[in-house]
């Protein structure tokens, strides 16, 4: 101190009380305070940085930054931020350091240059606070976010948050997805009332959030962003403000499509269950009372002479019996009162049997594609019952497309059960399915006819085209082999039939391998049908051979060693005619026993064949495996 | 000799065209409305061959078959039936897998019926 300044006594005593508190003030911070120099030495530090550093201020005080903090933290962290103050600038930075009394903290760095004669930066003031636990706990805020955050954004069901008005403040993604709406921002943009479908419906919903604060509205039919209406259980939450007004109200959106869906094919299936009992018993009935006309006038056919004009009558009496008893067994079908002869079946082979018989009737105006190769799955199933549902599908499908043209396509893939399992929301019977789907781009279907489509005499043709039985009998035949049939439509865009069925892992029986296999001769009709027969009867255990034309037959007939040990004749083979065919059973003496197959519609035109003696069975389509092969059984015995 | 035909079914007016259809090809018939009475009046000497229903009140007629096979082993049944299913088979062919020697389904021809008769008569009388 300068000896030629006079000293006030009362001004010393007051600068020394003012160092001691503001040293007191200095140390006591919760701050480590240090000031250091250029050549990054510590020239002063307060009591809380030794205490970090479980030091004293004599043993700090002239160390180097790099003594204290270490050569790599000094150099990697501290050193630039040093250097940048230097240059005038008042760094803040945060950094975790390591220090002997409280372990590895963050710490919030702040660096202020300190020049004491205005002009030049000699020295640097640093604070530095502990800031540990504040991180730690924002750390611990910002991963709660995120938890609830994925569980938000994870969950299926939409959340929303709208002002009182019903602008769209935030959406989480399950909601963009049920509204298919690519992007938050673009719904933000909207309001929820645009979703909503009728006029006051949100309003309503809001002036009850208001009465209870929270509460379920059940469900409500959204038309989401593409226009599709998609069926939502909504519930709501009235948020208010401190002042108690309402100021948001938050929305959970659960998508109810699939549930109601599931619902929807459950209670179809039960009614399809109930009127299925009910038609098979008035089905049944009906077959005891036709047994009654059938044998009544089975009599009077006896018992009139030949050449009466009563017996035609009372053959057509006969003729009306078969129509009704293939209307009965339809319903017997439909209601799964039938038995099934099942075989394993390659369900590709009688797909192409299929296509091949539709596409030789099929309009010009119709384009029939088709995608069933590389699929070797085999199903256990009567063919010709296959070939009946095939058909059927595909007769639907053309018929619906006859005034407008259009594509009708098939296709054959192999779906995991698993997979089926959740689509159809059912009890799986096999490790692997078929799905064969018919797809065409015709007139369609509105939802309520959609939902009787396998309702027996439902149809969506005029009255007198056809019986409204045929696709209660492609159920009937599906469920029997445990599989399911699906329908999708939309009123002049087309329809699509799905069916699914479980692929059979057991190798074809062959036991009429044992025994001598019985030779049968089949005189084909229209060759993708028969082709169907055929290969039912071949994967029963018979050898078929075939003749297409007279001299074949003859030449077949008259050698002994290719004699068959029946004969099977389908009514519309186009090469040889029923008179033809009786003419060379009598030239050729014919022993052999025979089966003829007709159609109930066609009356008898083959009489003369059939009271000719040589056919021992008569069957009448549509035949199923099992008639035909009793019917064989019969005929060999 | 004539053989002796007893017919179960619970359908009179079906029942009595088979009656009338046996009686032309001059057999022996017994009539019963339901399976209880079929077995409770079965008479075995005089019996050959029994045509039975299977849905019936009263016992149905896959009692029927167990029964009278019971009674009379060497009996000839032959089952008929409108349809309906028992399980995972119909019930014609568990008619069959109970010893029916014949199986029709209705509506039946009549002239396939009797000749089944006929042949299973005749092979039991030699």
């Amino acid at each position: 101190m300068n000896s030629d300044v006079p000293v006030n006594s009362d001004f010393l005593r007051y600068l020394s009380k003012e160092k001691v508190i503001s040293d007191e003030i200095i140390n006591n911070s919760r701050s480590m305070i240090s000031i250091i120099n250029r050549e990054y030495i510590y020239e002063k530090v307060n009591v809380t940085f030794c205490k970090a550093h479980n030091s004293v201020i004599g043993s700090i005080v002239g160390k180097s930054l790099s003594d204290v903090w270490g050569e790599a933290v000094f150099r990697d962290t501290i050193k630039k931020n040093v250097d940048l103050c230097f240059t005038g600038k008042s760094i803040r930075y945060e950094a975790s350091f390591d220090t002997p009394h409280l372990g590895k903290r963050y710490f919030e760095v702040v660096f202020k240059p300190l020049s004491i004669d205005d002009e030049k930066i000699t020295h640097l003031i640093v604070e530095t606070f502990d800031i540990n636990d504040l991180k730690k706990s924002k750390q611990a805020i910002i991963e709660k976010e995120e938890e609830f955050r994925k569980f938000e954004t994870n969950l299926p069901i939409g959340f929303l948050r709208c002002d009182t008005s019903g602008n769209i403040l935030h959406a989480n993604k399950a909601l963009l997805k049920i509204l298919n709406c690519s992007d938050e921002l673009s719904l933000t943009k909207k309001n929820i009332k645009s979703f909503y479908p009728a006029d006051g419906l949100f309003e309503m919903q809001f002036s009850q959030l208001i009465d209870f604060n929270t509460k379920s509205f059940g469900l409500v039919i959204l038309k989401n962003c593409s226009g599709t209406e998609i069926p939502c259980r909504i519930s709501g939450f009235l948020e208010l403000d401190e002042s108690g007004a309402p100021s948001f109200i938050d929305f959970a959106f659960e998508d109810s499509s699939r549930e109601l869906m599931l619902e929807n094919r459950l209670l179809q299936a039960q009614k399809l269950e109930t009127i299925g009992a009910l038609a098979g018993g008035i089905a049944h009935d009906f077959n005891n009372i036709l047994a009654t006309i059938s044998g009544y006038s089975e009599m009077l056919i006896e018992d009139l002479p030949k050449s009466s004009d009563l017996s035609d009558k009372v053959n057509k009496i006969q003729g009306a019996v078969l129509k009704a008893r293939s209307i009965t067994n339809q319903i017997l079908t439909f209601s799964r009162q039938v038995e099934q002869e099942k075989i394993n079946v390659s369900v590709s082979e009688v797909l192409k049997e299929t296509i091949g018989f539709v596409k030789s009737a099929v309009p010009q105006n119709i384009i029939v594609k088709n995608r069933i190769h590389g699929c070797n799955a085999n199903v256990f199933a009567d063919p010709t019952q296959l070939f009946r549902v095939f058909l059927n599908l595909m007769t639907n499908a053309i018929q619906a497309m006859e005034d407008t043209g259009g594509t009708m396509s098939v296709t054959l893939d192999v779906v995991e059960g698993k997979k089926v399992q959740h689509d159809l929301n059912k009890d799986i019977v096999a490790d692997e399915y078929v799905l064969i789907t018919f797809r065409d781009t015709g007139k369609g279907m509105e939802q309520s006819q959609m939902r009787r489509v396998f309702e027996p005499f439902f149809t969506t043709r005029e009255v007198g085209k056809g019986t409204g039985l045929g696709l209660s009998v492609v159920h009937g035949i599906v469920s029997e082999m445990e599989g399911e049939i699906l329908v999708s439509s939309s009123l002049n865009v087309g329809s699509e039939f799905r069916v699914y069925l479980p692929v059979s892992k057991v190798y074809p029986d062959y036991s009429g391998n044992l025994k001598k296999r019985k030779k049968i001769l089949f005189i084909k009709g229209n060759k993708y049908e028969s082709r169907v027969f055929s290969l039912a009867l071949e994967s029963s255990g018979y050898d078929l051979v075939y003749a297409s034309d007279q001299s074949q037959l003859i030449k077949m007939l008259s050698d002994q060693n290719q004699r068959p040990d029946l004969i099977i004749f389908m009514s519309e083979s186009v090469k040889i005619k029923p008179e033809e065919l009786l003419g060379i059973f009598k030239s050729q003496n014919l022993k052999t026993p025979c089966i003829l197959i007709t159609d109930p519609q066609q009356e008898l035109l083959e009489e003369k064949l059939l009271n000719s003696g040589f056919i021992m069975q008569h069957l009448f389509k549509p035949v199923s495996l099992k008639d035909i092969k009793n019917a064989i059984e019969i005929s060999l015995k | 000799m004539m053989p002796g035909v007893l017919i179960v079914e619970d359908e009179k007016e079906l029942r009595e065209m088979l009656k009338t259809s046996l009686l032309r090809r001059k057999m022996n018939v017994f009539e019963a409305a339901n399976g209880k009475d079929a077995i409770v009046h079965f008479k075995p000497s005089i019996t050959d061959l029994v045509i039975t229903d299977i849905i019936m009140p009263e016992e149905d007629g896959l009692k029927v078959i167990m029964k009278l096979r019971e009674l009379k082993p060497e009996i000839k049944i032959i089952a008929i039936s409108g349809g309906g299913k028992a399980g995972p088979g119909s019930y014609l062919k568990l008619a069959k897998a109970l010893g029916a020697d014949a199986v029709f389904s209705k509506p039946f021809s009549i002239s396939d019926l009797i000749s089944k008769i006929e042949e299973l008569v005749n092979i039991h009388n030699n």
